[in-house]
């Protein structure tokens, strides 16, 4: 009996709560406090560009989303790892911008067309670090759902894990595996990747 | 001296100094195994000791793959009408339940064994040899388990950590861990085992479902592996990344699972012994 009565005290919190944050974020802005919002909010952006712009308006769009929702330089530094500590002030800022600006082309390229996709958010899961992930499945017109969860710290997506797979955790191979094979190097990452950028 | 047993305490000085340096050899190999288990940060440094052979198998690997391997994918995912495709990816499911049931008796899962053998019963016959899902508008979902998960999922290390990397020649990316879990997948096989016995061409039956399965596997890993290629300046790199990580969350998530379901059942045990 107790055990009933505390689950229903729960769910009226819960429902207190979830109708607080609906009057909270139905007039505020995107960036709020809430995880799940945040999420919802910038898939809402990223669909709403992708249907509306081509080319390099829409690559521009999605930088603008990248960096306004996205904590690119805590991602970027954590790609590059070790590395950081030992780039000079200058490589590290051309390598943030071009890592931004090779994030933004591949989300441009990666969805051709808008396909009917749609993201359903699930749970949000607090750890103790300060970092919330959110659980997330994305919806194809065709075939299983795909899982994607969404790390945030400070408000900010700070990474994207595409069935288990991190988004900066595989950065951070592919970018330490360039700089060993190229000489224990930060400087031929940074220009690869800033002629890629350039193509 | 004689020559003859100078010889002999020569061959039996060289046979025990191979196998001290063989124990050594394993007693560093224990030691590398350990640091990899102790250090290990995640999928960041998968351990790949194979790095130049495997680098290179995967060179052919992907000569093979853009001269045939995608182009027969892209074919048969362009041009195949869909209910066809899903036809055939529903026969070959079929001929892998068998397997995925054996493993969920070896993951400690009998039910959910038995409803992969429900499946295959109700498919083969009432879904025509498999190529209709009618077990899943029963109710009886799917599930895909293979040995390399077994492994994972009773081996005491962090999911990440499959043992060394390793690039098998045509089937790609694997490891210690998933190379021995696809040995003993084949090994028990009852279709394999059935076509061994009963036919006399068995390995034209094997070589044509193995052949299917990769071009039909391929078809569904276009769109993700086309991008990892390109967004990616070691491609090598990202790949071993990525197989490693998504591997790890697959197995993370029956650990998960199990752990919830004993969770549950040992609560229930508790509420009955109050």
């Amino acid at each position: 009996m107790p055990l009933l009565a505390s689950r229903r005290l729960a769910f009226s919190l819960a429902a207190a709560a979830a109708v607080s944050l609906a009057a909270v974020h139905g007039i505020g802005p995107a960036v709020a406090a809430d995880p799940a919002q945040l999420v919802q909010t910038t898939a809402q952006q990223v669909i709403d560009i992708v249907k509306t712009k081509t080319g390099a308006d829409r690559q521009a769009a999605i930088l603008a989303v990248l960096q306004a929702n996205f904590d690119m330089p805590a991602m970027g530094r954590s790609a590059l790892g070790t590395h950081w500590n030992q780039a000079t002030e200058s490589e590290r800022a051309r390598f943030l911008k071009a890592v931004a600006t090779a994030e933004a082309k591949a989300y441009s390229e990666r969805f051709g067309q808008y396909g009917g996709q749609t993201l359903t958010i699930g749970k949000v899961i607090p750890r103790a670090n300060g970092v919330s992930v959110v659980d997330s499945r994305l919806n194809q017109t065709s075939g299983q759902p795909i899982k994607l969860e969404w790390e945030i710290r400070n408000d900010r997506i700070a990474d994207v894990k595409i069935e288990g797979v991190s988004m900066v955790m595989t950065r951070r191979s592919d970018f330490n595996s360039y700089i060993q094979n190229n000489g224990g190097k930060v400087e031929p990452l940074v220009r690869e990747l800033e002629s890629r950028a350039a193509r | 001296m004689d020559p003859g047993s100078a010889l002999m305490i020569g061959v039996t000085r060289a046979i025990s100094a191979s196998i001290r340096r063989s124990v050594v050899a394993v007693a560093l190999a224990g030691t590398m195994v350990g640091g990899c288990a102790t250090n290990d940060t995640g999928a960041a440094d998968v351990w790949d000791p194979l790095e130049t052979p495997n680098r290179f198998i995967f060179s052919i690997n992907r000569a093979v793959d853009i001269i045939a391997l995608r182009p027969l994918a892209v074919m048969y995912r362009d041009l195949l009408p869909d209910r066809a495709q899903t036809g055939v990816r529903n026969l070959l499911d079929n001929l892998g339940e068998p397997v995925t049931a054996i493993n969920e008796i070896f993951q400690g899962e009998p039910n959910r064994a038995a409803t992969t053998m429900a499946r295959f019963l109700v498919n083969s016959t009432i879904g025509v040899a498999g190529l209709f899902d009618v077990a899943t508008s029963f109710g009886l979902e799917r599930t895909k388990e293979d040995f390399g998960k077994t492994i994972g999922l009773w081996a005491g290390v962090e999911p990440e950590n499959g043992g060394f990397y390793l690039m098998l020649p045509a089937y790609g990316p694997s490891n210690a861990r998933d190379a021995t879990g696809l040995m003993m997948d084949y090994l028990v096989d009852p279709f394999r085992i059935l076509t061994y016995n009963l036919a006399v061409d068995w390995d034209v039956w094997q070589i044509g479902r193995y052949g299917a399965n990769a071009v039909d596997y391929r078809s569904r890993t276009i769109f993700a592996l086309d991008d990892l290629e390109k967004n990616s300046v070691d491609y090598y790199a990202a790949l071993r990344s990525a197989y490693t990580q998504n591997r790890a969350d697959q197995i993370r998530q029956k650990r998960e699972k199990t752990d919830t379901r004993s969770e549950l059942e040992r609560r229930d045990n508790l509420a009955l012994v109050r």
